[in-house]
């Protein structure tokens, strides 16, 4: 039986290249490497984006909600001791959905699940709460680079 | 369906490609880079039920090279 894993921001730095001021996450508990991850996003009127989204609305913007949410899917696998610390790349991004606006003072609890790593290509799904209310969902494929180019034919030059 | 149409409908759905996908090599379209490769690897897995060793997918590189490797694992492709 493998025991859930918890990190804290250093901890995630370990895993993943992001960082600040593109680093959303605080936090990833209950992760168990290459299966499941949960994330924690905490938003102040501080996060740089909310003045100017929007000033006189501050709402977190749809792309931030959606990097908060792969960045809780990269832990599914970058929490793996030979992936950690590596590149990835967006590969595609599925089935995003909104289901309500994040204020400043809001939490987003984030849910990853890995569907499968092969090859360096991983896919997975995304869901987030504030408190109990559905906040936002999402499909991904992303990539890891390094991995990916162990496996890509030899050009004859 | 023969499996020479299989394996033609993979490189056709991998690399979304309308010309003629029995000349492709690797690199020679866009759609046929490194994920790409991964991709189509992916597709003939699925398709065939087979799982390619790593010398294998690196030796990959064109159709008619694919067709070799995949008689290894008792695949006949007959054009």
């Amino acid at each position: 039986m493998i025991l859930p894993m918890n990190f804290d921001i250093n901890g995630i730095k370990s895993c993943q290249r992001n960082r600040h001021p593109l680093l959303f996450i605080d936090s990833a508990f209950n992760v168990i490497p290459g299966e499941v991850a949960s994330g924690i996003k905490c938003f102040s009127y501080n996060e740089w984006f909310f003045p100017a989204h929007f000033d006189d609305e501050p709402v977190v913007p749809g792309f931030i909600q959606v990097e908060s949410l792969v960045q809780t899917f990269l832990m599914t696998f970058l929490s793996k001791v030979e992936l950690r610390g590596k590149k990835t790349n967006f590969l595609g991004i599925n089935n995003v959905k909104f289901k309500r606006k994040i204020v400043p003072g809001e939490t987003l609890t984030i849910h990853a699940t890995l569907e499968s790593f092969r090859r360096g290509i991983a896919t997975g799904k995304a869901v987030s709460f504030v408190g109990q209310q559905p906040a936002c969902s999402a499909d991904f494929v992303v990539s890891v680079p390094d991995i990916l180019d162990q496996f890509k034919p030899k050009v004859m030059s | 369906m023969s499996n020479f149409l299989k394996y033609k409908e993979v490189f056709v759905q991998s690399f979304q490609y309308p010309g003629e996908v029995t000349e492709l090599e690797y690199q020679c379209i866009n759609e046929w880079d490194s994920v790409g490769h991964m991709q189509l690897m992916t597709a003939l897995e699925d398709t065939f039920s087979i799982e390619l060793d790593v010398d294998d997918i690196i030796e990959f590189s064109s159709f008619d090279k694919g067709i070799t490797i995949l008689a290894k694992y008792n695949v006949v492709i007959e054009k």
